[in-house]
């Protein structure tokens, strides 16, 4: 633990000084002179109508809430997946017993020297019951995902989406329609 | 220094050693110079990556469209073009607009390359070349080079422009959204290896082409593909680069940088391509296993060698750089698959980026990770023997064991002496990593539990 921190910190730290270093060096060979013009920001030659910080439309936050959520899931299928994989491993016969002795270590999280080991059938059944253990997990997140894609959350341009399928029902499907309007952001 | 390249880590080695004016280093000032050194070290890897890839992306480009790219700078090739790139770019004015925020401006760039050089420190060169290795490594890993987009945000919105403003909106919809499948994907050859530590999971795919994650089974193979497209557009790279869309956004969020500001986001962007393809190698492609028989055999008969004397080994050190330098190639040769790319396919429009990912990778790499989950039981159930992998391959678990014991061998008792005291070690690790997480190494415990109910 301090050896990680020690080491995130100290190269974080040693980044900034060694990117500081040209800008530094920069600073005796480079010119400052400012003009308007120069400090204007660049708008292809014409000046710059209203400021940039304004309110506009994200388009995608349900899709950034959605995904948080589906962001912390994967983050518990981590050690899932380091334990799964460790009982599958373990629940194959053909293991030898170095082996067997390590993993089992691993996966109990003890000292190799006062090991208690274990055999393959109980391996495989912790690998069953983790597989279901996980559907259950899973299902839950994918019965979610399924029903804000039904929703239409997940389309880029939502309110024109929903417009054209209401037309839908009524005349026509203009399906070119919604896929030629495109924003730029 | 003999002794330094004989030991197992750096600390290990200056742990006690008297130096002159100072006195006997104790383990606290040991793990401080090991960490300085590395970070020269890694730093090094760090500003070569982008000027030797620059290059590669300059001639590379010119190629592809028909022309020489640089040819003058350095004589041949033009080799030297990012030396006077860099030059030429400490010479240019730094230009912060009036109306940006300033602070938030001219802190940007620091953040991006932080994060990307921060990612370093889990990242394994060679078998036990690591600054730490980390049990929850790769977590780690993708969770620092995911902390990138705050700086591409940051400088996208203090810029002050409307282009810079949607270029970081953009970014931000990307990232968060290209995280989950490449997240996942990671995780398909990690439900095999049952293990986070990046140099244990390189360790486990020696001896020959079949061994490597790629082939363990039909899901991580497609996979790798997808990983590496997701990666891609993880790295902001066409044709997924729609934060800086030169032709629609003018520059996106870097388009009020100047001089060397402005290229430390290119340090940055290069660099975590290297890490992320580095880690697609370290996960699919064998890490810095060569893949040929023979080869590999004798390898790691002189890494043994070297594990075994007690003193400085030349074999198991010329192992261990020819397998830095088969690791980096690996690497390098994803980022030209990369550069590449940006240089054949048109860029996609941000709709269409965002479905692609929405509704192609995240069910596919959900399906991916399912079927890999499901395969060492459906060897469970189909044969009765036990297997949990197809008959002629012989056993993960033993790979895993003789790879890692092997190192083990190299310090006697450190890594054993360690092995409990580490893990309560990580789950704080992985909270200080990713904050809000902090309930994701739970999970092994609960685990723990049930496998004791199911003992009982």
């Amino acid at each position: 633990m301090t050896n990680l921190v020690g080491h995130l910190l100290l190269f974080g730290g040693s980044v900034c000084v060694l990117l500081a270093l040209p800008m530094i060096v920069g600073r005796l060979v480079r010119p400052k002179l400012p003009t308007p013009e120069k400090d204007a920001i660049y708008e292809c030659g014409e000046p710059a109508i209203g400021s940039s910080y304004i309110q506009f439309d994200l388009r995608f936050y349900v899709v950034a809430l959605l995904f948080i959520i589906f962001d912390v899931e994967v983050a518990f299928f981590f050690p899932w997946a380091a334990i799964y994989g460790n009982a599958t491993q373990l629940a194959d016969t053909r293991l030898d017993d170095a082996a067997r002795d390590h993993l089992s270590a691993r996966l109990l999280d003890q000292n190799p020297a006062t090991n208690e080991i274990i055999s393959a059938q109980t391996a495989r059944s912790l690998a069953i019951t983790g597989f279901f253990d996980l559907l259950v997990f899973f299902v839950v997140l994918l019965v979610g995902f399924a029903y804000v894609w039904k929703r239409g959350d997940l389309d880029w341009i939502r309110a024109l989406t929903q417009k054209s399928k209401q037309a839908a029902d009524q005349t026509v499907p203009s399906h070119q329609n919604t896929s030629s309007v495109t924003t730029t952001a | 220094m003999i002794n330094t390249l004989a030991a197992n880590s750096l600390s290990d080695a200056f742990d006690g050693l008297s130096v002159p004016l100072y006195g006997q280093l104790s383990s606290g000032d040991a793990l401080v110079v090991a960490a300085i050194i590395h970070a020269v070290l890694v730093f090094h890897v760090f500003a070569l990556c982008p000027f030797f890839l620059i290059w590669l992306e300059r001639k590379g480009s010119g190629r592809i469209q028909d022309r020489l790219g640089p040819t003058r700078v350095g004589g041949r090739f033009g080799w030297l073009q990012s030396l006077a790139d860099g030059i030429k770019l400490i010479q240019k004015e730094d230009l912060c607009p009036p109306v940006a925020d300033a602070m938030l401006f001219r802190s940007a760039p620091y953040i991006v390359c932080l994060a990307s050089f921060a990612a370093f420190v889990v990242l394994p060169f060679s078998h036990n070349w690591v600054a730490v290795s980390a049990d929850c490594g790769l977590f780690i890993l993708l969770s620092i080079l995911s902390l990138e987009v705050f700086g591409i945000i940051m400088a996208g919105y203090s810029s002050g422009s409307k282009w810079s403003l949607f270029g970081g909106m953009r970014e931000a919809a990307q990232m968060v959204s290209y995280e989950i499948p490449l997240a996942i994907c990671a995780l398909i050859p990690i439900v095999s290896a049952g293990s986070l530590n990046l140099g244990e999971i390189g360790d486990m795919q020696g001896g020959h082409l079949g061994n490597w994650f790629l082939f363990h089974d039909p899901f991580t193979f497609v996979a790798f593909f997808v990983f590496f497209v997701v990666l891609t557009a993880g790295c902001k790279r066409a044709p997924f680069d729609l934060a800086e869309a030169e032709s629609e956004l003018v520059g996106g969020f870097h388009t009020e940088y100047s001089g060397m500001r402005w290229s430390f986001f290119f340090m940055g962007e290069y660099a975590s391509m290297f890490a992320l393809c580095g880690v697609a190698a370290i996960l699919f492609l064998g890490g810095w296993h060569t893949g040929i028989p023979g080869v590999d055999g004798l390898l790691q008969e002189w890494r043994l060698k070297g594990a075994e004397s007690p003193e400085f080994s030349p074999l198991g050190y010329l192992a261990n750089v020819i397998g830095a330098g088969v690791f980096v190639s690996k690497a390098a040769f994803g980022v030209f698959v990369q550069i590449w790319l940006r240089w054949t396919l048109p860029r996609l429009r941000i709709d269409q980026v965002m479905i692609t990912c929405l509704k192609y990778f995240v069910p596919i790499s959900c399906f991916l990770f399912l079927g890999a989950t499901v395969w060492p039981l459906m060897w469970m159930f189909a044969t009765d023997d036990g297997l949990t992998s197809a008959p002629f391959r012989s056993p993960l678990g033993n790979r895993a064991t003789h790879a890692v014991s092997e190192g083990t061998k190299e310090s006697s008792s450190t890594p054993q002496s360690s092995a409990p005291a580490e893990a309560p070690e990580d789950n704080s690790e992985a909270e200080s990593a990713a904050t809000g997480e902090n309930t994701a190494m739970a999970e092994p415990i609960t685990v723990g539990m049930n496998f004791s109910e199911v003992r009982q």
